[in-house]
């Protein structure tokens, strides 16, 4: 995995697909976006084009703390979970408006990274995969078990007919106009992510990943840095669940499920580990796959886990990830 | 405390489970003045630099680096107080170039946390890389990656690395360990110039260099000391000349 | 309820039972890590592939101790083909690929349990000789889970055997503790791999099918079984046989004495204990400070 690191201009590239893929990295943020922009007229349906923007922010989170922290979490269900039932719960029975309910999501996913991160970094790196997975699925039970919740059946009831801000109404019973309002939020939260990526603490975190000892010995404060790490990429899903409960009405409970937790580092594998882009490539690929397989046969599931293992085995950089690497080499 | 030793040990031992790696040992050195660790195989010298730059505690004793108690500080923290490390096997950061390498290093000391500002942005820490580079020769290779370096260079990437965080204290482990005699004269030369502005302790085992560019030696043996002094010193010592007796010469 | 000592004693002997199959699965999965370095994510899918071999052995051969042997060995087999074709390619690469491949293999594994034997559970019935009670002198105890009980009290005493006193065992004590240097005097490496990949889930097969008579069989019953090994090996510590058996037993015995007293918090009891020991001490009970990172 190569840092695209954005201070240092290695010598230039020679070949026109390697300049343009440099000057898209260097505006990264407005590539995306604008992509996202027109994104919906490319997808055969729209509700297709939100869940990609939703379960890709769901991995651009993951891809923080794994592809540029590289530290392997197996419990981020919990976060997209927490955000999904806080902002639903918030929505449907105190009727909270969304731009209160979904900060309030992000919070309290951040809330809950912060306890379970304090648990799980004290650990040696090995146990951190294990131990995240024991303690999302503590989460799963703790959320089963609440009223509030619903349960077995999920929560219902997350209805935002209308969003209106600053004068500018969006019907979200529209699935076009549904898509922008989840697009201004990935949007920002692309942005905020550009600045994170690019920042001191970005380089903390591309150390930590390349060498944990050296890091260390160089000065930083290891478990401070994954703390932060953990949390931030928590806010992200957290996000990603609030805009899933808003997009769907409700929340399902397995949105908790191992299998959540699962899925997103399959996203992110797939798309390519520690690439700004990546995650939203996995995140297509893995719901073409699904939406292609699912019409075929009921075991598409099989499917999935069979590209997963050929996937690790001869393209552990992802789709996205390798054809990054092969550009960069045309030089 | 303060003039007389840099850094200084006083009793310190250390255990792994049942194993007692070093016992007892205390040894001052002294600013400015270049000092090697020696002792056959197994004497506890690694385990030695690793107590001296914070890797872990000591199981018994003190540390006191320039007067201050040290001991028991986290491995980060010892980075903070004006302790560096150059590791024996090259520990660098894979995936970054030269330049990056030092770089990072140098923003530990900068800014850990900050997470709005460009880190492109940080005044100076560029030049200071580049200086940094330069002092160790590698100037001209600094947009390489790691794995394009040869063993030599990414021993002196090493270097720079551990001379970002303004030591006033510099441990080399094994500096020229797998290096051919040129890249070893050229590493002999870098370590006389290091010497002019900082106290550098060393671990090595190719004694003609070791005899060549030490002022003074601490001898290990079965993680005690056994001796300390100047390379004639040390040459004329019955006890070390007995203890490495068989060992062969490097 | 009241808590007369009989239930109590019910319920302690359940938590034992309980723990025994914890244990067999913490302990497979500690061999797995301890010399391969592969945390095996297909560990939980091992157990429930075992329990379903089981039950069709079981039910071609009729009788439920040829399953007990039948499955093990195939389902070792399988595990065997799984590390020299799967995992051993990404030895090298860092220790999260061979995670995520056995993650991948288990999603395979449970999604082929489905199509061959269908998504729903399936029952397993407890074998004529074992059914019913045994009076131990004091109390009246179900046999089967005091079967199951002495089954992996001399499971674990063979391995332990297997482990201290032979020199395979030695093989992987030393590699444990240090591959590099197995490798260079000498030893075949790769083969010591191949066998303990196998031993590993060759026994989380065994506890598939010892706990089939106490829950039947369902393709999901891997997955829940997962996280308490995770706890198990977190809270015993990693690498620990020791550890294994005495956190095992821990969770077991507590999960079983939760439903007596605080039911709601029984499923929660076994993180409560996690989140204990990864504070007080988080190289786990009997894990050594500084062990792998």
């Amino acid at each position: 995995m190569s840092a695209i690191n954005p201070t240092l201009a290695a010598a230039p590239p020679r070949s026109l697909p390697a300049n343009a893929f440099a000057a898209i990295a260097k505006h990264r943020v407005l590539a995306t976006v604008l992509f996202f922009a027109i994104f919906p007229w490319l997808m055969p349906y729209q509700s297709l084009a939100i869940n990609i923007l939703i379960y890709g922010l769901f991995a651009v989170g993951f891809n923080l703390l794994f592809g540029y922290t590289g530290l392997l979490s197996f419990g981020h269900a919990a976060f997209l979970g927490v955000g999904a039932y806080t902002a639903g719960i918030l929505i449907a029975q105190y009727q909270m408006p969304w731009w209160a309910a979904v900060p309030a999501a992000i919070v309290a996913g951040c809330v809950v990274a912060l306890v379970m991160g304090l648990l799980a970094i004290r650990t040696r790196g090995i146990y951190f995969a294990m131990v995240t997975l024991a303690l999302s699925q503590c989460v799963y039970f703790l959320i089963y078990q609440l009223p509030a919740s619903g349960g077995e059946n999920g929560l219902r009831g997350v209805n935002v007919a209308e969003v209106s801000l600053f004068g500018l109404k969006l019907n979200l019973l529209d699935p076009l106009q549904k898509y922008y309002f989840v697009f201004a939020f990935v949007a920002l939260a692309l942005w905020l992510l550009s600045r994170i990526l690019a920042s001191p603490f970005g380089g903390a975190i591309e150390a930590v990943r390349e060498n944990e000892a050296r890091a260390r010995a160089c000065g930083f404060d290891i478990e401070r840095t994954k703390l932060l790490a953990f949390v931030l990429s928590a806010a992200f899903c957290a996000l990603a669940g609030a805009l899933n409960a808003i997009h769907l009405s409700s929340v399902p409970i397995e949105t908790l499920h191992y299998a959540t937790s699962g899925m997103v580092v399959m996203l992110c594998l797939l798309g390519g580990m520690g690439t700004y882009f990546g995650p939203f490539v996995g995140a297509a690929l893995f719901l073409l796959i699904q939406d292609l397989a699912s019409g075929w046969t009921e075991h598409w599931q099989l499917l999935v886990g069979a590209v997963f293992v050929f996937v690790v085995l001869f393209f552990p950089n992802g789709v996205w990830g390798t054809l990054l690497q092969k550009v960069s080499h045309d030089r | 405390m303060t003039a007389d030793a840099i850094i200084e040990t006083r009793a310190v031992s250390k255990r792994f489970g049942g194993f007692k790696a070093l016992t007892d040992v205390s040894v001052k050195i002294r600013p400015g003045v270049l000092t090697s660790i020696i002792g056959p195989n197994g004497a506890g010298k690694s385990t030695y630099f690793n107590l001296l730059s914070g890797s872990f505690a000591p199981s018994a004793g003190q540390i006191f680096f320039m007067g201050r108690d040290i001991t028991g500080l986290r491995p980060h923290e010892f980075a903070h107080t004006g302790i560096a490390k150059s590791f024996q096997i090259t520990n660098l950061f894979p995936n970054f170039t030269a330049i990056e390498n030092v770089r990072i290093a140098l923003q530990a000391h900068v800014s850990r946390y900050g997470l709005w500002r460009r880190r492109s942005a940080l005044a100076g820490l560029s030049e200071q890389a580049v200086a940094l580079l330069e002092t160790v020769g590698l100037a001209q290779r600094a947009t390489h990656l790691v794995r394009e370096l040869a063993h030599g260079q990414q021993r002196a990437l090493e270097i720079a690395v551990a001379l970002a965080a303004k030591p006033r204290l510099l441990l080399m482990d094994e500096p020229t360990a797998g290096m051919s005699p040129e890249e070893t004269k050229v590493m002999m030369g870098l370590i006389r110039r290091l010497v002019e502005e900082r106290t550098v302790v060393l671990v090595e085992h190719k004694m003609k260099m070791v005899m060549d560019i030490s002022e003074r030696l601490v001898v290990l043996h079965h993680g005690e000391l056994i001796a300390e002094g100047t390379p004639d010193d040390i040459r004329a010592n019955d006890l070390v000349k007995r203890v490495y007796l068989g060992q062969g010469r490097h | 309820m009241e808590l007369t000592f009989d239930l109590v004693a019910l319920q302690l002997f359940t938590g034992l039972a309980l723990g025994a199959i914890y244990v067999l699965l913490a302990v497979g999965l500690s061999l797995i890590f301890g010399m391969l370095t592969v945390v095996n994510f297909a560990h939980g899918a091992f157990f429930m592939v075992g329990a379903y071999v089981g039950l069709f052995a079981a039910e071609k051969t009729g009788s439920f101790w040829l399953a007990l042997v039948i499955a093990p060995m195939v389902v070792a087999a399988f595990g065997m083909a799984c590390e020299r074709w799967l995992i051993r390619p990404l030895y090298g690469r860092g220790i999260d690929y061979p995670l995520l491949l056995t993650f991948g293999l288990s999603y395979m594994l449970v999604e082929g349990v489905r199509i061959v034997w269908g998504k729903s559970g399936l029952p397993f019935d407890t074998p004529e000789l074992l059914q019913g009670a045994t009076n131990l002198g004091f109390a009246d105890f179900p046999t089967y889970r005091l079967f199951v009980i002495a089954v992996v009290a001399v499971l674990l005493f063979v391995l332990w055997l297997l482990i201290e006193r032979t020199s395979f065992g030695l093989i992987v004590r030393a590699g444990a503790r240090d591959p590099v240097i197995v490798r260079v005097l000498g030893v075949d490496v790769s083969r010591v791999w191949l066998l303990v990949f196998g031993v590993g889930t060759g026994i989380a097969a065994l506890a598939g099918v010892l706990s089939a008579p106490l829950q039947g069989v369902s393709p999901e019953m891997g997955t829940s079984v997962l996280t308490v090994a995770f706890v198990v090996t977190v809270v015993g510590g990693m690498g620990s046989l020791m550890g294994a058996v005495v956190a095992g037993l821990l969770v077991g015995v507590v999960e079983s004495m939760a439903v007596l007293i605080f039911p709601e918090a029984a499923k929660v009891s076994m993180f409560v204990i996690m989140a204990a020991v990864l504070l007080i001490r988080p190289q786990g009970l009997f894990g050594r400070a500084g062990l792998m990172a």
